[in-house]
Protein backbone atom coordinates (compact mmCIF):
# COMPACT_ATOMS: atom_id res chain seq x y z
CA UNK A 1 0.00 0.00 0.00
CA UNK A 2 1.37 3.37 -0.47
CA UNK A 3 0.67 7.11 0.43
CA UNK A 4 -1.35 8.05 -2.52
CA UNK A 5 -3.96 5.00 -2.10
CA UNK A 6 -4.16 5.44 1.76
CA UNK A 7 -4.91 9.19 1.00
CA UNK A 8 -7.28 8.53 -1.32
CA UNK A 9 -9.05 5.92 0.75
CA UNK A 10 -8.88 7.68 4.22
CA UNK A 11 -10.40 11.02 2.21
CA UNK A 12 -13.20 8.56 0.36
CA UNK A 13 -14.30 6.78 3.72
CA UNK A 14 -14.22 10.16 5.61
CA UNK A 15 -14.76 13.22 3.06
CA UNK A 16 -16.52 15.38 5.75
CA UNK A 17 -13.53 14.95 8.38
CA UNK A 18 -10.39 14.43 6.93
CA UNK A 19 -9.09 17.69 5.43
CA UNK A 20 -5.69 19.18 4.43
CA UNK A 21 -4.50 15.70 3.38
CA UNK A 22 -0.96 15.55 1.28
CA UNK A 23 1.78 13.25 0.85
CA UNK A 24 5.13 15.12 2.39
CA UNK A 25 7.13 11.76 0.97
CA UNK A 26 6.82 8.38 -0.46
CA UNK A 27 6.41 7.45 3.52
CA UNK A 28 5.07 10.75 5.10
CA UNK A 29 1.31 11.63 4.91
CA UNK A 30 -0.06 14.65 6.70
CA UNK A 31 -3.98 15.06 7.39
CA UNK A 32 -6.37 17.36 9.99
CA UNK A 33 -9.61 15.69 11.16
CA UNK A 34 -12.07 16.81 12.97
CA UNK A 35 -12.05 15.91 16.46
CA UNK A 36 -15.57 14.50 17.07
CA UNK A 37 -14.86 12.14 14.93
CA UNK A 38 -11.26 11.06 15.76
CA UNK A 39 -11.74 7.84 17.14
CA UNK A 40 -13.69 6.38 14.31
CA UNK A 41 -10.94 7.80 11.78
CA UNK A 42 -8.18 5.82 13.79
CA UNK A 43 -10.50 2.83 14.05
CA UNK A 44 -10.77 3.01 10.54
CA UNK A 45 -7.21 3.66 10.22
CA UNK A 46 -5.98 0.49 12.16
CA UNK A 47 -8.58 -1.96 10.76
CA UNK A 48 -8.95 -1.49 7.66
CA UNK A 49 -5.42 0.39 6.28
CA UNK A 50 -3.33 -1.77 8.62
CA UNK A 51 -2.13 1.45 10.52
CA UNK A 52 -1.53 -0.66 13.95
CA UNK A 53 1.71 0.98 15.15
CA UNK A 54 1.03 4.08 17.43
CA UNK A 55 4.41 5.81 17.77
CA UNK A 56 2.76 8.76 19.92
CA UNK A 57 0.61 11.12 20.58
CA UNK A 58 0.99 15.10 21.90
CA UNK A 59 0.29 18.03 22.46
CA UNK A 60 1.63 21.60 20.79
CA UNK A 61 0.29 24.95 21.88
CA UNK A 62 -0.15 27.90 19.34
CA UNK A 63 -1.06 31.44 21.37
CA UNK A 64 -1.34 32.96 18.65
CA UNK A 65 -4.03 30.87 16.75
CA UNK A 66 -5.28 30.15 20.31
CA UNK A 67 -5.17 26.38 19.02
CA UNK A 68 -3.78 23.16 20.76
CA UNK A 69 -3.17 20.54 18.79
CA UNK A 70 -3.07 17.31 19.17
CA UNK A 71 -0.86 15.04 17.26
CA UNK A 72 -1.41 11.52 16.32
CA UNK A 73 1.14 9.48 14.74
CA UNK A 74 0.67 6.53 13.85
CA UNK A 75 3.08 3.75 11.74
CA UNK A 76 2.21 0.74 10.56
CA UNK A 77 4.25 -3.13 10.87
CA UNK A 78 2.81 -3.97 7.19
CA UNK A 79 4.23 -0.77 5.26
CA UNK A 80 6.64 1.83 5.46
CA UNK A 81 4.16 4.92 5.40
CA UNK A 82 4.01 7.06 8.52
CA UNK A 83 0.73 9.36 9.30
CA UNK A 84 0.63 12.64 11.10
CA UNK A 85 -2.81 13.05 12.13
CA UNK A 86 -3.81 16.52 13.49
CA UNK A 87 -6.98 17.63 15.45
CA UNK A 88 -7.21 21.36 16.90
CA UNK A 89 -8.80 22.38 19.92
CA UNK A 90 -9.79 25.68 21.03
CA UNK A 91 -7.07 27.35 23.97
CA UNK A 92 -9.32 28.15 26.40
CA UNK A 93 -11.65 24.56 26.69
CA UNK A 94 -9.76 21.30 24.87
CA UNK A 95 -11.34 18.82 24.83
CA UNK A 96 -11.61 15.36 23.05
CA UNK A 97 -12.24 11.69 22.34
CA UNK A 98 -9.84 9.08 23.73
CA UNK A 99 -8.79 7.25 21.66
CA UNK A 100 -7.39 3.99 24.05
CA UNK A 101 -10.27 2.20 22.95
CA UNK A 102 -8.12 2.03 20.12
CA UNK A 103 -4.69 2.24 20.92
CA UNK A 104 -3.88 0.43 24.31
CA UNK A 105 -0.62 2.26 24.29
CA UNK A 106 -2.39 5.80 24.18
CA UNK A 107 -3.14 6.21 27.84
CA UNK A 108 0.13 7.10 28.71
CA UNK A 109 0.45 9.76 26.10
CA UNK A 110 -3.09 11.10 26.82
CA UNK A 111 -2.52 11.29 30.62
CA UNK A 112 0.87 13.01 29.39
CA UNK A 113 -0.78 15.37 27.53
CA UNK A 114 -3.69 16.12 29.90
CA UNK A 115 -1.25 17.45 32.19
CA UNK A 116 1.01 19.10 30.49
CA UNK A 117 -2.26 21.00 28.13
CA UNK A 118 -4.95 20.64 29.70
CA UNK A 119 -6.49 18.74 27.02
CA UNK A 120 -9.38 16.64 28.39
CA UNK A 121 -9.72 13.46 26.81
CA UNK A 122 -13.05 12.01 27.31
CA UNK A 123 -13.68 8.17 28.02
CA UNK A 124 -10.47 8.09 29.03
CA UNK A 125 -10.04 5.04 31.29
CA UNK A 126 -7.83 6.37 34.12
CA UNK A 127 -7.32 10.50 33.34
CA UNK A 128 -4.98 11.97 35.98
CA UNK A 129 -1.30 12.93 36.09
CA UNK A 130 1.59 10.89 35.22
CA UNK A 131 4.35 12.91 35.30
CA UNK A 132 4.07 15.96 37.71
CA UNK A 133 3.58 16.13 41.22
CA UNK A 134 0.01 17.43 42.68
CA UNK A 135 1.08 20.89 43.32
CA UNK A 136 1.55 21.23 39.57
CA UNK A 137 -1.70 20.07 38.60
CA UNK A 138 -3.75 22.43 36.35
CA UNK A 139 -0.64 24.74 35.74
CA UNK A 140 -0.20 23.17 32.14
CA UNK A 141 3.11 23.53 32.67
CA UNK A 142 4.24 23.35 28.59
CA UNK A 143 1.61 25.46 27.00
CA UNK A 144 3.85 28.60 25.60
CA UNK A 145 1.80 31.08 27.79
CA UNK A 146 3.67 29.79 31.29
CA UNK A 147 6.06 31.99 33.35
CA UNK A 148 7.82 29.20 35.16
CA UNK A 149 6.37 28.37 38.65
CA UNK A 150 7.48 31.93 40.74
CA UNK A 151 5.86 30.83 43.69
CA UNK A 152 6.72 26.74 43.91
CA UNK A 153 10.75 26.96 43.82
CA UNK A 154 12.93 26.19 46.60
CA UNK A 155 14.39 29.88 46.42
CA UNK A 156 10.85 31.53 47.74
CA UNK A 157 10.06 28.99 50.29
CA UNK A 158 13.16 30.07 52.13
CA UNK B 1 -5.42 -0.38 40.68
CA UNK B 2 -8.67 -0.87 43.58
CA UNK B 3 -6.84 0.26 46.65
CA UNK B 4 -9.27 -2.26 48.83
CA UNK B 5 -7.82 -5.71 49.65
CA UNK B 6 -9.64 -8.56 50.61
CA UNK B 7 -9.24 -11.46 52.86
CA UNK B 8 -5.14 -12.49 52.43
CA UNK B 9 -4.49 -9.76 50.25
CA UNK B 10 -2.09 -7.28 50.78
CA UNK B 11 -0.83 -4.33 48.80
CA UNK B 12 3.07 -4.30 48.29
CA UNK B 13 5.22 -1.15 47.19
CA UNK B 14 8.17 -1.72 45.29
CA UNK B 15 10.21 1.42 45.15
CA UNK B 16 10.78 4.14 44.14
CA UNK B 17 14.84 3.14 45.63
CA UNK B 18 15.07 -0.73 45.32
CA UNK B 19 17.65 -2.71 43.88
CA UNK B 20 15.15 -4.51 41.29
CA UNK B 21 14.50 -1.14 39.86
CA UNK B 22 16.98 0.77 37.12
CA UNK B 23 16.22 4.34 38.32
CA UNK B 24 13.51 5.70 40.40
CA UNK B 25 9.67 4.67 40.02
CA UNK B 26 7.31 2.98 42.02
CA UNK B 27 5.10 -0.20 41.20
CA UNK B 28 2.23 -1.05 43.76
CA UNK B 29 1.28 -4.49 43.33
CA UNK B 30 -1.88 -6.21 45.01
CA UNK B 31 -1.18 -9.71 46.17
CA UNK B 32 -2.94 -12.93 47.11
CA UNK B 33 -0.66 -14.46 48.86
CA UNK B 34 2.34 -14.69 46.68
CA UNK B 35 0.76 -13.89 43.34
CA UNK B 36 0.37 -10.74 41.69
CA UNK B 37 -3.44 -9.74 41.57
CA UNK B 38 -3.36 -6.29 40.00
CA UNK B 39 -0.49 -3.39 39.79
CA UNK B 40 -0.05 -0.47 39.15
CA UNK B 41 3.10 2.08 38.00
CA UNK B 42 4.04 5.22 39.66
CA UNK B 43 6.09 7.29 37.54
CA UNK B 44 7.87 11.04 37.59
CA UNK B 45 10.06 10.79 40.08
CA UNK B 46 13.17 12.25 37.79
CA UNK B 47 11.12 13.98 35.53
CA UNK B 48 13.42 16.67 34.01
CA UNK B 49 10.99 18.55 31.28
CA UNK B 50 13.39 18.10 28.75
CA UNK B 51 11.70 18.63 25.78
CA UNK B 52 10.72 22.54 27.63
CA UNK B 53 14.33 22.38 27.79
CA UNK B 54 15.11 21.77 24.14
CA UNK B 55 12.49 24.42 23.27
CA UNK B 56 14.34 27.02 24.91
CA UNK B 57 18.03 25.78 23.92
CA UNK B 58 19.60 26.84 20.17
CA UNK B 59 20.24 23.94 17.93
CA UNK B 60 23.79 23.71 18.93
CA UNK B 61 22.82 23.08 22.69
CA UNK B 62 20.28 20.39 22.06
CA UNK B 63 22.49 18.20 20.70
CA UNK B 64 24.33 18.00 24.64
CA UNK B 65 20.88 18.12 26.06
CA UNK B 66 19.51 15.00 24.03
CA UNK B 67 22.76 12.59 25.21
CA UNK B 68 21.01 13.09 28.64
CA UNK B 69 17.82 11.29 27.95
CA UNK B 70 19.56 8.29 28.65
CA UNK B 71 23.35 7.39 29.03
CA UNK B 72 23.07 4.16 27.67
CA UNK B 73 21.24 5.40 24.13
CA UNK B 74 23.24 8.68 24.10
CA UNK B 75 24.47 8.12 20.54
CA UNK B 76 20.69 7.21 19.09
CA UNK B 77 19.39 10.10 21.20
CA UNK B 78 21.32 12.19 19.19
CA UNK B 79 20.98 10.68 15.76
CA UNK B 80 17.13 11.35 16.28
CA UNK B 81 17.82 14.84 16.78
CA UNK B 82 20.49 15.77 14.53
CA UNK B 83 18.75 13.65 11.92
CA UNK B 84 15.35 15.80 12.83
CA UNK B 85 17.26 19.43 12.07
CA UNK B 86 18.96 17.55 9.14
CA UNK B 87 15.46 16.90 7.61
CA UNK B 88 13.78 19.97 7.80
CA UNK B 89 17.36 22.23 6.93
CA UNK B 90 17.83 19.89 4.12
CA UNK B 91 21.64 19.11 4.98
CA UNK B 92 23.35 16.14 2.89
CA UNK B 93 25.65 14.42 5.33
CA UNK B 94 28.77 13.16 3.09
CA UNK B 95 28.88 9.44 3.22
CA UNK B 96 32.05 9.07 5.41
CA UNK B 97 30.29 10.90 7.81
CA UNK B 98 27.39 8.69 7.89
CA UNK B 99 29.47 5.23 8.18
CA UNK B 100 31.49 7.17 11.43
CA UNK B 101 28.39 7.72 12.35
CA UNK B 102 26.53 3.57 11.99
CA UNK B 103 30.12 2.78 13.46
CA UNK B 104 29.64 4.42 16.48
CA UNK B 105 25.46 4.28 17.42
CA UNK B 106 26.50 0.56 16.32
CA UNK B 107 29.44 0.06 19.53
CA UNK B 108 26.75 2.28 21.87
CA UNK B 109 24.13 -0.39 20.55
CA UNK B 110 26.58 -3.45 21.98
CA UNK B 111 27.92 -1.33 25.26
CA UNK B 112 23.64 -0.72 26.09
CA UNK B 113 23.09 -4.72 25.50
CA UNK B 114 25.96 -5.67 27.48
CA UNK B 115 25.05 -3.41 30.94
CA UNK B 116 21.00 -4.52 29.90
CA UNK B 117 22.34 -8.56 30.51
CA UNK B 118 24.24 -7.74 32.94
CA UNK B 119 21.85 -5.73 35.24
CA UNK B 120 19.33 -8.70 34.33
CA UNK B 121 21.55 -11.25 35.40
CA UNK B 122 21.71 -9.63 38.59
CA UNK B 123 17.80 -9.40 39.19
CA UNK B 124 17.39 -12.81 38.92
CA UNK B 125 19.62 -13.91 41.22
CA UNK B 126 23.17 -14.91 38.91
CA UNK B 127 25.30 -11.35 40.15
CA UNK B 128 28.91 -12.82 38.86
CA UNK B 129 27.15 -12.33 35.37
CA UNK B 130 27.12 -8.58 36.17
CA UNK B 131 30.76 -8.54 36.66
CA UNK B 132 31.44 -10.06 33.81
CA UNK B 133 29.47 -7.57 31.61
CA UNK B 134 31.28 -5.26 33.06
CA UNK B 135 34.37 -5.99 32.84
CA UNK B 136 34.12 -7.16 28.94
CA UNK B 137 32.26 -3.47 28.18
CA UNK B 138 35.02 -1.45 29.98
CA UNK B 139 37.29 -2.56 26.94
CA UNK B 140 34.55 -1.39 24.40
CA UNK B 141 34.26 2.02 26.38
CA UNK B 142 37.62 2.73 26.14
CA UNK B 143 36.94 2.10 22.28
CA UNK B 144 34.20 4.80 22.47
CA UNK B 145 36.42 6.93 24.48
CA UNK B 146 38.76 6.99 21.97
CA UNK B 147 36.72 8.15 18.78
CA UNK B 148 33.99 10.42 20.89
CA UNK B 149 36.54 11.80 23.78
CA UNK B 150 33.60 10.87 25.97
CA UNK B 151 32.47 7.61 27.63
CA UNK B 152 28.67 8.27 27.98
CA UNK B 153 27.66 11.83 27.58
CA UNK B 154 29.57 12.00 24.41
CA UNK B 155 27.84 15.62 21.95
CA UNK B 156 29.60 14.15 18.76
CA UNK B 157 26.90 14.42 16.22
CA UNK B 158 27.34 18.13 14.38
CA UNK B 159 24.08 18.59 11.68
CA UNK B 160 25.58 17.59 8.70
CA UNK B 161 28.73 15.36 10.44
CA UNK B 162 30.19 14.38 13.07
CA UNK B 163 32.88 16.30 15.17
CA UNK B 164 35.86 14.18 14.94
CA UNK B 165 37.39 11.62 12.46
CA UNK B 166 38.22 8.26 13.13
CA UNK B 167 42.01 8.24 15.20
CA UNK B 168 44.84 5.85 14.07
CA UNK B 169 44.44 2.44 14.48
CA UNK B 170 41.09 2.42 15.30
CA UNK B 171 40.49 -0.13 13.03
CA UNK B 172 43.16 -2.66 14.65
CA UNK B 173 41.85 -1.67 18.03
CA UNK B 174 38.59 -2.84 17.22
CA UNK B 175 39.37 -5.94 15.90
CA UNK B 176 41.30 -7.01 19.15
CA UNK B 177 38.30 -5.90 21.13
CA UNK B 178 35.82 -7.36 19.14
CA UNK B 179 38.00 -10.90 19.41
CA UNK B 180 37.53 -10.64 22.80
CA UNK B 181 33.70 -9.56 23.05
CA UNK B 182 32.93 -12.67 20.76
CA UNK B 183 34.36 -15.09 22.74
CA UNK B 184 32.68 -13.59 25.84
CA UNK B 185 29.56 -13.81 24.19
CA UNK B 186 29.53 -17.29 23.16
CA UNK B 187 30.22 -17.80 26.98
CA UNK B 188 27.20 -15.98 28.38
CA UNK B 189 25.23 -17.89 26.04
CA UNK B 190 26.84 -21.18 27.55
CA UNK B 191 26.50 -19.74 30.83
CA UNK B 192 22.50 -18.88 29.80
CA UNK B 193 22.31 -22.24 28.43
CA UNK B 194 23.23 -24.63 30.72
CA UNK B 195 22.59 -23.48 34.11
CA UNK B 196 19.30 -25.01 34.72
CA UNK B 197 18.16 -22.75 37.52
CA UNK B 198 18.33 -20.09 35.41
CA UNK B 199 16.10 -21.74 32.49
CA UNK B 200 13.74 -22.99 35.05
CA UNK B 201 13.74 -18.89 36.34
CA UNK B 202 12.74 -17.68 32.97
CA UNK B 203 11.73 -20.00 30.12
CA UNK B 204 7.67 -19.54 30.16
CA UNK B 205 8.10 -16.49 32.00
CA UNK B 206 6.29 -13.49 30.90
CA UNK B 207 5.15 -14.76 27.55
CA UNK B 208 4.22 -12.41 25.33
CA UNK B 209 2.98 -13.42 21.31
CA UNK B 210 3.58 -11.12 18.45
CA UNK B 211 -0.26 -10.32 18.59
CA UNK B 212 -0.52 -9.25 21.85
CA UNK B 213 3.06 -7.77 21.49
CA UNK B 214 1.72 -5.31 18.71
CA UNK B 215 -1.14 -4.37 19.62
CA UNK B 216 -0.12 -3.19 22.97
CA UNK B 217 2.86 -1.09 20.97
CA UNK B 218 5.96 -3.47 22.50
CA UNK B 219 8.63 -2.01 20.25
CA UNK B 220 12.63 -3.20 20.12
CA UNK B 221 14.23 -6.69 21.67
CA UNK B 222 10.98 -7.37 23.12
CA UNK B 223 8.80 -7.78 19.90
CA UNK B 224 11.41 -9.12 18.01
CA UNK B 225 11.80 -12.32 20.88
CA UNK B 226 8.08 -12.98 20.04
CA UNK B 227 9.28 -14.01 16.32
CA UNK B 228 8.40 -10.35 14.36
CA UNK B 229 10.73 -8.92 13.03
CA UNK B 230 10.01 -5.19 13.32
CA UNK B 231 13.71 -2.92 13.12
CA UNK B 232 13.50 0.51 11.86
CA UNK B 233 16.80 0.11 10.41
CA UNK B 234 15.73 -1.84 8.17
CA UNK B 235 11.64 -0.70 7.48
CA UNK B 236 12.78 2.85 7.68
CA UNK B 237 16.40 2.21 6.65
CA UNK B 238 18.84 6.13 7.74
CA UNK B 239 22.21 6.50 7.43
CA UNK B 240 23.95 4.05 5.13
CA UNK B 241 21.84 0.91 6.49
CA UNK B 242 20.38 -0.03 3.36
CA UNK B 243 24.13 -0.59 1.99
CA UNK B 244 24.81 -3.08 4.69
CA UNK B 245 24.16 -6.86 5.16
CA UNK B 246 22.52 -7.51 8.40
CA UNK B 247 20.25 -9.26 9.62
CA UNK B 248 17.26 -8.74 11.94
CA UNK B 249 17.43 -10.91 15.18
CA UNK B 250 14.58 -12.56 16.21
CA UNK B 251 13.49 -15.77 18.69
CA UNK B 252 9.98 -17.36 18.25
CA UNK B 253 9.28 -17.88 22.13
CA UNK B 254 8.80 -14.51 23.33
CA UNK B 255 9.44 -15.39 27.11
CA UNK B 256 12.31 -14.12 29.41
CA UNK B 257 14.34 -15.96 28.31
CA UNK B 258 14.19 -15.27 24.29
CA UNK B 259 14.62 -11.90 24.98
CA UNK B 260 17.95 -12.18 26.33
CA UNK B 261 18.69 -14.45 23.32
CA UNK B 262 17.81 -11.96 20.98
CA UNK B 263 20.01 -9.39 22.58
CA UNK B 264 23.09 -11.84 22.67
CA UNK B 265 22.33 -12.29 19.03
CA UNK B 266 21.72 -8.42 18.24
CA UNK B 267 25.69 -8.05 19.98
CA UNK B 268 27.00 -10.36 17.35
CA UNK B 269 24.96 -8.79 14.27
CA UNK B 270 26.33 -5.19 15.43
CA UNK B 271 29.94 -6.52 15.52
CA UNK B 272 29.49 -7.65 12.15
CA UNK B 273 27.82 -4.32 10.94
CA UNK B 274 30.78 -2.01 12.64
CA UNK B 275 33.61 -4.66 10.77
CA UNK B 276 31.94 -4.06 7.33
CA UNK B 277 31.48 -0.38 8.04
CA UNK B 278 35.29 -0.67 8.88
CA UNK B 279 36.00 -2.12 5.31
CA UNK B 280 33.44 0.01 3.49
CA UNK B 281 34.40 3.25 5.07
CA UNK B 282 35.36 5.65 2.02
CA UNK B 283 38.02 8.81 2.49
CA UNK B 284 36.65 12.17 2.01
CA UNK B 285 35.44 14.84 4.41
CA UNK B 286 33.42 14.25 7.32
CA UNK B 287 31.60 17.57 6.85
CA UNK B 288 29.68 18.63 4.18
CA UNK B 289 31.78 21.65 2.65
CA UNK B 290 29.12 23.82 1.03
CA UNK B 291 26.91 24.22 4.05
CA UNK B 292 25.33 27.88 5.96
CA UNK B 293 25.84 25.97 9.37
CA UNK B 294 29.52 26.24 10.09
CA UNK B 295 30.62 23.23 12.46
CA UNK B 296 30.53 25.16 15.51
CA UNK B 297 28.10 27.66 14.48
CA UNK B 298 26.00 29.11 17.76
CA UNK B 299 23.43 30.57 15.52
CA UNK B 300 21.56 28.62 12.94
CA UNK B 301 18.17 28.92 11.67
CA UNK B 302 15.92 26.12 10.31
CA UNK B 303 13.15 26.70 7.70
CA UNK B 304 9.52 26.34 9.11
CA UNK B 305 7.97 23.13 9.20
CA UNK B 306 7.87 19.87 11.20
CA UNK B 307 8.82 16.22 10.65
CA UNK B 308 8.78 13.09 12.26
CA UNK B 309 12.18 11.03 12.27
CA UNK B 310 12.98 7.57 13.89
CA UNK B 311 15.97 5.66 14.62
CA UNK B 312 16.71 1.96 16.03
CA UNK B 313 17.72 2.75 19.51
CA UNK B 314 19.48 0.00 21.53
CA UNK B 315 16.00 -0.52 23.38
CA UNK B 316 14.17 -0.33 19.98
CA UNK B 317 12.27 2.30 17.99
CA UNK B 318 13.32 6.15 19.12
CA UNK B 319 11.24 8.90 17.22
CA UNK B 320 11.35 12.41 16.95
CA UNK B 321 8.65 14.71 16.22
CA UNK B 322 9.83 18.21 15.81
CA UNK B 323 8.15 21.78 14.44
CA UNK B 324 10.50 24.55 13.82
CA UNK B 325 8.75 28.38 13.42
CA UNK B 326 12.11 29.60 11.38
CA UNK B 327 14.23 30.88 14.51
CA UNK B 328 17.20 29.68 16.42
CA UNK B 329 15.29 27.42 18.39
CA UNK B 330 12.85 24.29 18.17
CA UNK B 331 9.57 25.22 18.45
CA UNK B 332 8.14 21.74 20.18
CA UNK B 333 10.09 18.95 20.25
CA UNK B 334 8.45 15.52 21.45
CA UNK B 335 10.55 12.28 22.14
CA UNK B 336 9.11 8.96 21.65
CA UNK B 337 10.87 6.89 23.64
CA UNK B 338 10.66 2.91 23.46
CA UNK B 339 10.89 2.65 27.07
CA UNK B 340 7.42 4.53 27.28
CA UNK B 341 5.14 2.20 25.40
CA UNK B 342 7.19 -1.01 26.87
CA UNK B 343 6.99 -0.25 30.51
CA UNK B 344 3.21 0.29 30.81
CA UNK B 345 2.67 -3.36 29.82
CA UNK B 346 4.04 -4.18 32.41
CA UNK B 347 0.63 -4.61 34.62
CA UNK B 348 -0.91 -6.68 32.32
CA UNK B 349 2.54 -8.89 31.86
CA UNK B 350 3.00 -9.24 35.52
CA UNK B 351 -0.75 -10.58 36.22
CA UNK B 352 -0.98 -13.54 37.94
CA UNK B 353 2.88 -14.35 38.12
CA UNK B 354 4.47 -14.90 41.39
CA UNK B 355 6.35 -11.73 43.04
CA UNK B 356 9.87 -13.42 42.43
CA UNK B 357 8.99 -13.38 38.26
CA UNK B 358 8.17 -9.85 38.65
CA UNK B 359 12.06 -9.08 39.12
CA UNK B 360 12.96 -11.06 35.94
CA UNK B 361 10.08 -10.16 33.62
CA UNK B 362 10.91 -6.22 34.67
CA UNK B 363 14.81 -6.90 33.93
CA UNK B 364 14.20 -8.24 30.34
CA UNK B 365 12.44 -5.55 29.11
CA UNK B 366 15.44 -3.31 29.88
CA UNK B 367 13.91 -0.50 30.88
CA UNK B 368 15.35 3.00 31.66
CA UNK B 369 12.90 5.82 33.42
CA UNK B 370 14.95 8.29 33.06
CA UNK B 371 14.07 8.00 29.48
CA UNK B 372 10.13 7.87 30.16
CA UNK B 373 10.21 10.43 32.55
CA UNK B 374 12.58 12.87 30.57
Amino acid sequence: MDANSIISSLTGKFPEDIYDASVESDIRIVAKVKPENVVEVCRYLKEDLSFGHLCCELGADYPDRNEIETVYIIGSYDHPVVITMKALLPRDNPEIESIVAVYWNANWYERETYEMYGVKYLNHPDLKPLLLPEELHGEWPWRKDYKGFPNKTARNLV
Amino acid sequence: MDKTVGPSEMILQIGPQHPMLFGPWRLNVKLRGETVVDSEIEMGYIHKGIEKILENKTYLQGITIMDRICYLEAMTNEEVYVGCVEKLAGIEVPERAQYIRVIIEELSRIQSHLLAMGEYAEFVGFVTMFMYTIRDREDLMSLIDSLTGARVTHSFLRYGGVKDDLPDGFKEDAKYVFGNLRKAVDKYEELFSTDSIYKARTKGVGVLTADVAKDLGVCGPPLRATGFAFDVRKDEPYLVYKDLDFKVCTHTDGDVYARVQVRLDEMRESMHIVEQCLDQIPNGPIFPENTPYGKRSPVMRVPPGEVFHRVEAPRGEMGMYMVSDGSDKPYRVKVRGPVYPTLQTLPPLIKGVQVADIVAIAGSMDTCTSEVDR
